[in-house]
């Protein structure tokens, strides 16, 4: 019997560490993404999310541990060749080149592609999910607002339909209607059969969205449960989610 | 005033040939962040190249562009593959400012073993040719050197603006990452960035072969005038390097008409300090990447 799409893991990380040079900052990751989900990790700064999702694009690799994506190990590959099976990473910091056009740079999504054609339908698909590709088409990517940005990134990201989407807190420097919008699209990517894995510092919103999500401490997987048991933990809820300044001294106290 | 004219003219036509050259320099530091002080010695080069083909083989020097171009850029390609891309760290602008600098005496110590340090030039038979525009003297080498510094570097913005790979290069300058993270692969942008900058020496190397007499050491000169174009120009920016080098162009040859040729080098360097006080970012540079 054929295993249900929904449940089978897409993404499975086991004790996974990675860093730059001796220090290691992942510390034995374990991490599980099911295919059509999405996955929220949420944690303190220096926890080591984004170095999570670097490891996932091969941007870093992993000193030890298996990062296996649809049944294959991929810590060796490079990062192209994650590109290749499906693995698209939106990083933390702004990413468009600024003065490409909006369209220029939604191209630059399909820069593995060699079919003009396929190229130029994608970009029409992904202008129909973000309308702003079609309406700012000509501006330059630097003139547009920090979320009309983002939407931009989305927009690029979808060019290759990848498999796994990796987002790195999306909605950072944000306003709270452009943070809403970005939301709003990273739930429309999952409900398209895409699986999504969303670091994210504003935790309320990311678990809000996530099938799933898991609480990062110190290079480690500390809490996992669905988005909404994460939510309703009030460990979690106090550490986290607009934690009281006790409850933020308390945290540091515990990981020093 | 026709002698402040036909001075305009001659800046003109002459700063169109060290826009081309500037303008690899510039890409060359835009895409790598590598201050390519070889940049003289590949014109000076592309010089001897050139000087090669015409005595040995009686091949025209606007002709022999077609062979200089293709050689240099091969040569640039191998150049930063083998000495530009191994470099790592912090430290690799300071690293590969020596690198281009020994390349520079690499070539220089080549060129005087081959040629000796006498000063040469390529005089076709067309070289003292002028036309007679309007009361105003035109050099006919001048003004082909001029036209074909404006068609390659034309090809050079088609190449960047209209093609996959010149997205490529742009996109690595501007957010190098964003770019790895799309499948760009940066080695393979760097060594043909590397290689088109080279490519630009040889054919700006051509023709300063006809306009000045040169030996092995003149790019030691040659570098001090592009550093100031691509400074001030703003570093990083093809469109401020071309602008740049009209500028110094024109007030180089204005001052050595109305003043003394002595002044005209130290010109050049008045004009970027005067540029540099009022805009630090020089006339085009940008406040953050991107400016290609």
């Amino acid at each position: 019997m054929a295993a249900d799409p929904t449940t089978t893991s897409l993404l499975e990380l086991t004790g996974v560490t990675a860093g730059y040079g001796a220090g290691l900052i992942l510390k034995g990751v374990d991490l599980s993404v099911a295919r059509g989900q999405i996955v929220c990790l949420i944690g303190p700064n220096g926890a080591g999310k984004s170095t999570v999702l670097k490891t996932v694009s091969g941007l870093l690799r992993n000193a030890g541990g298996t990062v296996v994506f649809d049944g294959e190990d991929i810590g060796k590959l490079s990062s192209r060749d994650r590109l290749q099976r499906g693995i698209v990473h939106v990083p933390q910091d702004r990413s468009l080149f600024p003065t490409m056009t909006v369209w220029e740079n939604v191209v630059m999504g399909a820069f593995i592609l060699s079919d003009q054609a396929l190229i130029r339908r994608r970009v029409e698909e992904v202008a129909e999910i973000f309308p702003i590709v079609a309406k700012r088409r000509t501006a330059a990517a630097g003139s547009l607002s920090g979320g009309e940005q983002k939407q931009v990134e989305l927009a690029r990201s979808l060019m290759l339909d990848p498999a796994l989407i990796l987002l790195d807190e999306p909605s950072i420097g944000l306003d709270p209607k452009s943070r809403t919008s970005v939301f709003a699209s990273i739930s429309t990517l999952a409900s398209d059969g895409r699986t999504v894995l969303l670091v994210e510092q504003n935790a309320r919103s990311g678990l809000a969205v996530a099938h799933k999500a898991a609480v990062l401490e110190t290079g480690r997987v500390a809490l996992t449960g669905t988005g909404q048991s994460l939510l309703d933990d009030p460990e979690v809820a106090r550490l986290y989610l607009g934690a009281s300044a006790q409850g933020r001294a308390e945290s540091l106290a515990k990981s020093v | 005033m026709h002698a402040f004219i036909q001075a305009v003219i001659l800046g003109i036509l002459t700063g169109g040939v060290y826009a081309l050259m500037a303008s690899g320099q510039t890409l060359i530091f835009g895409i790598m962040k590598v201050v390519n002080l070889a940049q003289g010695a590949l014109v000076v080069l592309g010089a001897y190249l050139t000087y090669t083909l015409f005595t040995q083989l009686g091949i025209d020097p606007f002709l022999s562009i077609l062979i200089t171009t293709p050689l240099l850029f091969l040569v640039g390609v191998a150049v930063q593959w083998a000495l530009l891309r191994p470099l790592h760290g912090d430290d690799v602008a300071q690293l590969s400012l020596l690198v281009t600098f020994a390349i520079a005496l690499g070539i220089e110590g080549v060129l005087s073993f081959a040629y000796s340090a006498t000063l040469t030039n390529v005089q076709p038979s067309y070289a003292n040719f002028s036309w007679t525009v309007l009361g105003y003297q035109v050099s006919l080498v001048r003004f082909v050197a001029f036209v074909l510094s404006l068609v390659m570097l034309g090809a050079l913005y088609f190449i960047l603006q209209r093609t996959k790979f010149g997205r490529s290069v742009r996109a690595t300058v501007q957010n190098p990452m964003s770019a790895q993270l799309l499948g760009v692969n940066a080695n393979r942008v760097s060594a043909l960035g590397f290689g088109l900058g080279a490519a630009t020496a040889a054919a700006a190397g051509s023709v300063f072969g006809m306009l000045n007499s040169f030996n092995p050491g003149s790019h030691y000169d040659l570098i001090s005038r592009l550093l100031t174009i691509v400074v001030l120009g703003g570093l990083g920016s093809i469109g401020g390097s071309v602008v740049a080098a009209l500028v110094m162009g024109v007030a180089s040859s204005v001052v050595s008409a109305l003043a003394s040729p002595i002044w005209s080098d130290f010109t050049f360097f008045i004009v970027l300090l005067l540029v540099l006080l009022i805009r630090p970012r020089g006339l085009f540079g940008a406040r953050t990447r991107g400016a290609l």
